[in-house]
């Protein structure tokens, strides 16, 4: 890290904490010599000539320190960044062009990371609120904040005998590999109650266990090789920009791509064929598809009899009980289009489908996504260059979690039950073979959870890289299960819902004031994130706010945490690495990510390209005994929908303009998307009497918001979509005061709770 | 010679908005300054809403009406074509926003100025592309060279584009295509 410049941090903090427009900016940075000198202006053809134009734009390559920085929000792409600083002045940035996944590309969202640094918005010291929602904060020190912690943590101790009252939840926030320290920090002070599990896509990892022994996909980078893609239920041109590339590359070449969707999205307008599927109905469909292969005698009967394990139980299953008349009807896609398609997905290798993880939020939703593996194995494509039924892979986390593993202090008492993994990226790691472990909570049921916890109580709550009051399900329920927490702690960046509800919010550090290391769940390349500036105000990254706390915690009484009292951030970065790590990706030392993003030496860009499976019988199972275990059909079979409990369908995916609740409320990007809105279809429109602009009621049993409607054919006449993650703008709409906790049907095998059912909801609307 | 236009492929523009974050991101543009924008095309242009876009900002043209009727000479054209904006000479009297049938000048009114694209003519000169560009996932907005490159395959005046030949606009487009839709019975 660069020292302090002569600059200094204070003045640029003092200019910027205030609202200051970009030119009294520019003033502040020509005072102190920053833009003295301005580049040539061109050869002038018209107009007067002697002109000096005044750059506000690009200074010359020379004008700029140049760090490597990575998107470390739940996305797809995880795109490294050049970041070019000038006088410790984060200017702007870049994609690294060292990827060939972002080819020096980032996305609406990673453009706008400068202002987020600079935001008059972010949170800048340590505050405490008396009265949660009041608005009313005050400004503490961090000893104040951290003492007022430390205590609260040794009451809980001394009045419970264990920390099973202090509370954790942690997601996606930052996927930074030293963010696990927020985990280790807990592990450090005792054994705590997690909010385990993901609200993501945990269906969707256990279905591809139970298939193939692990969640792998196929470096998306060879979807150029695939002569014929199915999109199903995924929305790249929105959530994972970088790959589309690869997409109409392959159409170039003449792929077909046909989009499965219940949205028209925005994909699905680049695709050759759109259906518009009825959601939930996606195991129908590839059942039906299935049973068509089986009929015209279409299954890759060689690769099947080498590779497949129950697959002539699961052919009688199709034969059985599968009709196409009955596929159509639970899909709402017309028999001559399933045959259509089947057969030409059949007629051409390699042909891949991309499950996207919206279709896996169903209460079938794991068994949609093994129904979908299904037909994709059925055709021999499944590791196969081109090939495969894509979801999302861990294979490039192999980190140490140094920051993670920590050790419980001596004497700590914990839970004594049977507990699962605490998320999908355990890896399994503890600090000791001690016989007691922590407590396990599902993540997405939070409220549910806290409002039944007894022996002891969940008192005290932990937030990190979260914001639960935009993003997870219930949220009126969840105000009122915060009633029974004495203390609930929030480190985040923003004002947002979570921390309105907060006692103490602790400010942290930007990804560009904090080292850490990056992958993919998706593509293949690891990015380093330099510290590429000071950071601001008084903020603190997860360990450093782990480390203080340690050290407060210790001072009061002795022993009390485990954690380091003294890290270096770059230090702590560098200890995630490991002889594993370098040999994947063909690199002798991290410093080595200095020159750029790399990409992980794949022996194919084809998972499972040796067809041997991480099942029990190392085939790909139609049938797996791990998923009876579990509490699933063992044989890969139809599993009902949710029944709807209200008139509509009620659909609430990403948006393009924030990674969940984060990137939307910089005012960067208000100007691009000003307010949420309801989509509803021009049919429906008419029956409820409203037009665009209208303002409308959605509600249904857990809540009631008001927003405004576009009247947009994008949408099925019988579902209302409107997307996720807002907040802000003193306006309370948030689409899970709609969103119940009702779970998914998997998840629980490899992440150690299900996931939620966040597309099978329902609602009604009606003129406000 | 040289003549620098933006060409805007709306089949292979998948509506991200990168590019015009990206311009702000580069130019360090005041909340509420936007110098580049996605317009999604009427349903009488493409069949469904918010499904197909210009990606738009200064069409830099031959003939610029607001270099014609600016009375400080705040604009000024390189011999590449880029209209450049001066905002120090700038007195803020707007002539150029009722002058341009782009609508590309904006009137910053903190600042009492007016500005707009540059097409980052500063990255220009050091061999770079436009940030804009530079950030298009899918190649859809690319720069191009009116002498030098083939731009049969594109058109000037496309539908909703306003027809202002008196201007010339520099900038070139390729149309969307919709896709062969199976819906549901609702």
């Amino acid at each position: 890290m660069q020292e302090k410049n002569s600059l200094g941090n204070t003045n640029i903090q003092q200019t910027l904490g205030s609202k200051v427009s970009r030119r009294d900016f520019l003033k502040m940075m020509a005072a102190v010599g920053a833009i003295a000198a301005l580049p040539g202006n061109g050869l002038l053809r018209k107009g007067p000539g002697a002109t000096v134009i005044p750059s506000t734009g690009y200074e010359g390559k020379d004008a700029y320190q140049v760090f490597h920085n990575a998107c470390p929000r739940n996305c797809y792409d995880t795109c490294g960044i050049l970041s070019y600083v000038k006088d410790g002045v984060l200017k702007f940035v870049e994609g690294d062009p060292a990827s060939t996944f972002t080819r020096g590309g980032l996305c609406v969202k990673g453009y706008s990371y400068p202002r987020s640094v600079y935001s008059p918005d972010r949170i800048k010291y340590p505050m405490k609120q008396e009265g949660r929602g009041s608005g009313n904060w005050v400004r503490i020190s961090w000893d104040e904040a951290l003492d007022t912690i430390a205590k609260k943590i040794l009451e809980l101790k001394e009045q419970d005998g264990s920390l099973l009252g202090l509370g954790m939840t942690k997601y996606s926030g930052n996927f930074g590999i030293t963010h696990y320290g927020v985990e280790g920090m807990m592990s450090s002070l005792g054994y705590t109650t997690r909010f385990v599990g993901t609200p993501c896509w945990p269906a969707g990892i256990d279905a591809q266990n139970f298939d193939m022994g692990n969640m792998w996909c196929n470096d998306p980078e060879d979807m150029v090789k695939s002569k014929y893609i199915i999109i199903w239920g995924a929305n790249p041109c929105t959530n994972s920009i970088h790959s589309m590339k690869y997409i109409n590359e392959a159409k170039r070449h003449g792929a077909k791509v046909v989009v499965i969707d219940p949205i028209f999205t925005q994909t699905a307008a680049k695709a050759d064929e759109y259906w518009q599927i009825k959601p939930g109905g996606d195991g129908a469909l590839a059942l039906g598809m299935a049973r068509h292969l089986l009929d015209k005698r279409l299954e890759d009967k060689a690769w099947l009899e080498e590779n497949a394990e129950g697959y002539s139980e699961f052919a009688s299953y199709l034969r059985r009980e599968i009709t196409l008349d009955w596929a159509a009807e639970q899909s709402g896609i017309p028999v001559e289009s399933i045959k259509q398609i089947t057969e030409e997905f059949a007629a051409v290798k390699p042909a891949t489908i991309w499950l996207g993880y919206g279709l896996q939020r169903h209460v079938n939703g794991g068994a949609n996504v093994r129904a979908i593996d299904a037909f994709v194995a059925m055709t021999g494509n499944i590791g196969k260059v081109g090939g495969g039924a894509r979801y999302g892979h861990l294979f490039t986390w192999g980190f140490n979690y140094n920051a993670l593993v920590q050790s419980a202090p001596e004497g700590s008492v914990g839970y004594t039950g049977k507990t699962g993994p605490m998320g999908e990226f355990d890896t399994g790691q503890s600090g000791d073979a001690a016989s007691y472990t922590d407590r396990a909570f599902n993540i997405n049921k939070i409220a549910q959870e806290i409002m039944d916890a007894t022996e002891p109580p969940v008192r005290m709550l932990w937030v990190a890289n979260k914001n639960v009051l935009s993003q997870d399900f219930d949220r009126n329920k969840i105000i009122e299960a915060f009633k029974k927490l004495d203390l609930i702690v929030a480190v985040d960046l923003f004002f947002n819902p979570t921390v309105e509800q907060a006692d103490i919010v602790l400010p942290t550090t930007t990804l560009f004031e904090d080292w850490t290391v990056n992958v993919s769940y998706w593509h293949y390349w690891m990015s380093i994130n330099e510290q590429a500036i000071a950071p601001m105000y008084e903020t603190k990254s997860d360990i450093e706010i782990a480390s203080a706390l340690s050290a407060k915690i210790n001072s009061l009484k002795a022993g009390s945490c485990t954690f380091p009292e003294n890290i270096d951030s770059k230090e702590m970065m560098v200890k995630e690495f490991n002889d594993g790590i370098y040999s994947l990706f063909g690199i002798n030392s991290w410093e080595d990510l200095k020159d750029g993003a790399r990409k992980a030496k794949l022996a194919s860009s084809a998972s499972w390209s040796d067809n041997k499976f991480g099942t029990p019988s190392t085939k790909y199972e139609f049938k797996s005994s791990i998923a009876e275990e579990y509490g699933h059909t063992a044989l890969v079979k139809y599993k009902e929908p949710r029944e709807a409990y209200a008139s509509y369908r009620l659909l609430t995916p990403h948006s393009k303009y924030g990674l969940h609740s984060q990137f939307q409320n910089l005012d960067w990007m208000l100007d691009y998307n000003p307010e949420p809105l309801a989509y509803i279809h021009p049919k429906l429109a008419r029956e409820k009497g409203l037009v665009d602009g209208d303002t409308v009621r959605v509600y249904n049993k857990t809540g009631e918001v008001q927003l405004k409607v576009s009247v947009n054919d994008i949408v099925p006449a019988d579902t209302i979509l409107m997307y996720e993650g807002w907040y802000g703008q003193n306006n309370p709409f948030n689409v899970n005061i709609l969103v119940d906790d009702e779970s998914s049907d998997m998840g629980k095998y490899k992440t150690g709770a299900p996931g939620v059912a966040i597309h099978d909801q329902f609602a009604e609307i009606e003129k406000a | 010679m040289t003549r620098y236009a933006f060409s805007v492929n709306a089949e292979l523009c998948i509506g991200c908005s990168s590019c015009g974050m990206a311009c702000k991101n580069q130019n360090i543009l005041d909340p509420g300054m936007v110098w580049r924008k996605l317009y999604p095309l009427s349903e009488e242009i493409y069949p469904h809403k918010d499904r197909a876009f210009y990606s738009l900002a200064c069409n830099h043209c031959s003939q610029p009406a607001c270099l014609e009727g600016c009375p400080v000479g705040a604009y000024t054209q390189r011999e590449d074509g880029i209209v450049v904006h001066n905002e120090d000479v700038c007195i803020g009297c707007r002539n150029c926003l009722r002058n341009c049938p782009f609508g590309a000048p904006r009137y910053n009114e903190e600042e009492g100025h007016v500005e707009k694209c540059s097409m980052c003519w500063q990255r220009i000169d050091e061999g770079l592309l436009p940030a804009c560009v530079q950030a298009c996932p899918t190649n859809a907005l690319t720069l191009v060279d009116l002498d030098v490159d083939d731009v049969s395959s594109t058109v000037q005046y496309p539908p909703g584009f306003p027809y202002r030949p008196d201007v010339e606009p520099s900038t070139r487009f390729v149309l969307p295509v919709a896709p062969k839709i199976i819906r549901r019975d609702v």
